[in-house]
């Protein structure tokens, strides 16, 4: 039972840190909360099961649409609402009420579209059965999410070590107002940060149904509570130590499921308070935060 | 002194009609109830309320419910709020319901989750409330007149058939152990504790996996997992919709087979589950067969064949409105509401009480025979064990398999 819960809670953490990944790298290039975040994951899931519907898509070629898509949502809404919420005195705050009223009206907007019940997508789409690993028993849904999850993370990676882009991001990330004295162009840098993120959110909601069983107008909220849980953990403003949250998030909670299930939804309040109190610059952070 | 006698009876008859006569009749019936349109009650709340509403829909179109007290037709004006699935919300409107809108009659919301916190609400007011599906066993204590259920078995009954089956035909077919797994609410928390009193008591079908989970528990993989270490013969899964939808994907995709799986909502909101699942994950699971897969004879309100094809020209495909158990209750509440307006001596709650009781064991409508035990827990509408049996091509058929005399079908279990 121990080793079956580690290895699953890997593979299901692995998802999380694509839950997460987004929420991060916004927190850390910006310094602001998208407390919307569960919803833009929420909106990926019922893009994928109207592509599916519609057109017959399966989940791979719909994220692949829902990046396009949600990058190009990303680019105007940032402009629209983040520069203008950066220049207030206290944007952190600010944007925390800015980002649960878009969640709400994303849920209700969404929930009189669609209806408020339960979307899904077939399980033979990523195959049906089990995979077997180190004798634990996992759907294969739940390998090829991990793996997708897996390919975000890397090519996240790349983006932020391997391009130009992505050294002006973390030039950003270390110090706003140093990058801004160094001619970097801020907005410009942020949009893609925003765009990216909303991206991941979208390509963890094309998954959702396959590793949460189904996606409903109203899941947002939980989505955020689990992606800060996990951010935090793995030190805010750290997209990478988001790995380490997921992981860590993932194992607690299978060890949760086999030896104490009833407390299970417990876990991500639990973990939030032990890391405040014990390591509040989280598990990989130093007490300036870095890219 | 027969004389003397009969007109006594005769007087006393007449000062009761006159008294009927003397109170003003009211231009409209105020009835008060709760939806949730979001969250996670949504999928069984709005199937209920949308049902509901066609009942009201329907009366008012005839000119109204016939009001006993008052001799006449009269209107009704329904009154509802929506709580999005929040027992805090819920509290707040239930009190709203009763103080400020002064509903002459208060309707729950579908469920036990949102039941729970308009049970002591009525009770402190004095309202009797028409408990729709909230079939929590603490709900009904011989100290509170204001409440009886409507279209749904107390949970601490409604399990009764799945252990019957398992101690009896279950038994002769080599089934010994049992996993239960369920969900940390009223609803489904009672129908396992239940279940394991049963078991315990028949002494035949060992419990060998007792857990709960909390209701919003989106995955089961490594439940299943846990489950399957043990090796039961059986799997009762007890959860809400959301519950259920991952716990069927799970296990089909884990690849462990059990011989016998139940779960509530695969048979209950069949539609609903197998638009997420398909109908592979469902092949030979076990549930409750409602009444909308299952022909009662109703001596009041329509049929369910009738019901159906009402609810299909208000709510046509493609308005988001899905068909299911959850829409029978929500009629058999308004009938019960309908029943008990026909009967009442006046709106004092305690006369809708005593009106919704003598009801007891004499409606007979599409849902069953409506029964109240004596605190007003529902104990007539049980419904039969099912089985989701292959019926041709990519179609399942929910068959009832239990007990004998209800039964249309033969339970088939794994090897």
């Amino acid at each position: 039972m121990l080793t079956g819960a580690i290895v699953a809670g890997v593979v299901f953490g692995l998802y999380f840190t694509l839950v997460g990944l987004g929420l991060n790298l916004v927190f850390g290039v910006m310094r602001i909360v998208n407390l919307a975040h569960g919803d833009f994951l929420m909106l990926g899931g019922i893009t994928a099961w109207a592509m599916f519907s519609g057109f017959g898509f399966g989940p791979l070629v719909s994220a692949g649409l829902v990046i396009l898509l949600f990058m190009a949502a990303g680019l105007p809404l940032y402009y629209l609402v983040i520069p203008r919420l950066l220049r207030s005195r206290d944007s952190e705050m600010l944007s925390l009420i800015l980002f649960f009223g878009l969640s709400q009206m994303i849920e209700a907007v969404t929930t009189i579209s669609i209806g408020a019940t339960e979307r899904s997508l077939p399980p033979r789409l990523l195959g049906v059965g089990p995979m077997v690993i180190l004798g634990t028993r996992l759907p294969k849904a739940w390998i090829f999410s991990a793996a997708a999850s897996a390919v975000a993370v890397l090519l996240v990676y790349l983006y932020l070590y391997r391009t130009r882009l992505g050294t002006l991001t973390r030039a950003v990330m270390v110090s706003r107002d140093e990058a801004l004295a160094t001619g970097i162009d801020l907005n410009f840098v942020s949009a893609m940060a925003f765009g990216i993120s909303l991206a991941l959110a979208g390509v963890a909601g094309v998954f959702a149904p396959f590793i949460l069983g189904s996606i409903t107008p109203n899941m947002g909220v939980a989505i955020n509570i689990t992606a800060f849980a996990v951010i935090v953990v793995g030190t805010l403003g750290n997209p990478l130590g988001t790995l380490l949250g997921g992981i860590i998030y993932g194992v607690s909670l299978m060890l949760m499921q086999t030896f104490l299930s009833s407390w299970a939804n417990l876990l991500p309040n639990l973990l939030l308070i032990a890391v405040l109190l014990v390591r509040p610059e989280g598990l990989l952070g130093r007490k300036t935060r870095r890219a | 002194m027969k004389l003397k006698a009969l007109a006594s009876a005769l007087s006393a008859a007449l000062l009761w009609a006159g008294a009927a006569s003397a109170q003003t009749a009211p231009s409209e019936i105020k009835i008060g109830a709760l939806y949730a349109s979001s969250g996670p009650f949504a999928s069984i709340s709005m199937p209920v309320y949308d049902a509901f509403k066609l009942w009201v829909d329907q009366m008012n179109a005839e000119g109204g419910v016939m009001v006993a007290a008052f001799g006449k037709k009269i209107p009704l004006k329904l009154i509802s709020y929506d709580d999005q699935s929040s027992t805090a919300t819920a509290a707040t409107l239930y009190n709203q319901l009763i103080t400020q809108d002064h509903v002459d009659l208060l309707v729950a919301d579908s469920g036990s989750v949102l039941t729970s916190v308009g049970v002591p609400i009525a009770k402190e007011h004095k309202q009797f409330l028409f408990d729709v599906s909230g079939t929590g066993a603490a709900f009904f204590t011989n100290d509170n007149p204001y409440i009886a259920l409507m279209a749904d078995p107390v949970s601490t009954i409604w399990p009764h058939y799945i252990s019957d089956f398992l101690a009896d035909e279950g038994y002769k077919q080599g089934i010994r152990t049992v996993a239960i797994l369920y969900s940390t609410n009223d609803f489904t928390g009672t129908q396992a504790a239940a279940l394991k009193g049963f078991f315990e008591r028949d002494g035949k079908v060992k419990v060998v996996y007792y857990q709960g989970v909390p209701t919003t528990t989106s995955n089961y993989t490594v439940l299943i997992n846990n489950i399957a270490a043990l090796n039961p013969d059986a799997v009762l899964e007890l959860g809400y919709v959301g519950n259920d939808i991952a716990f069927l994907r799970n296990l089909q995709d884990s690849g462990n087979q059990f011989r016998f799986v139940f779960s509530i909502y695969a048979g209950t909101e069949m539609d609903e589950i197998e638009k997420n699942v398909g109908t592979s994950a469902m092949k030979n699971i076990f549930s409750y067969v409602p009444a909308s897969n299952y022909e009662y004879k109703p001596e009041f309100g329509m049929t369910s064949k009738e019901f159906r094809a009402a609810w299909d020209k208000k709510y046509p495909e493609g308005s988001n409105v899905h068909f299911g158990a959850n829409a029978i209750y929500g009629y058999m509440a308004g009938l019960v509401v309908q029943r008990t307006l026909e009967t009442t001596k006046s709106l004092d709650q305690m006369d809708i009480h005593n009106a919704v009781f003598a009801l007891s064991g004499k409606l007979k409508t599409l849902d069953g025979t409506f029964t109240l035990r004596a605190d007003g827990a529902q104990i007539g509408e049980v419904t039969p064990l099912g089985q989701l049996q292959p019926a041709g091509g990519d179609k399942l058929d929910l068959k009832a398999v239990y007990p004998p005399e209800l039964a249309n079908g033969k339970a088939v279990l794994g090897k």
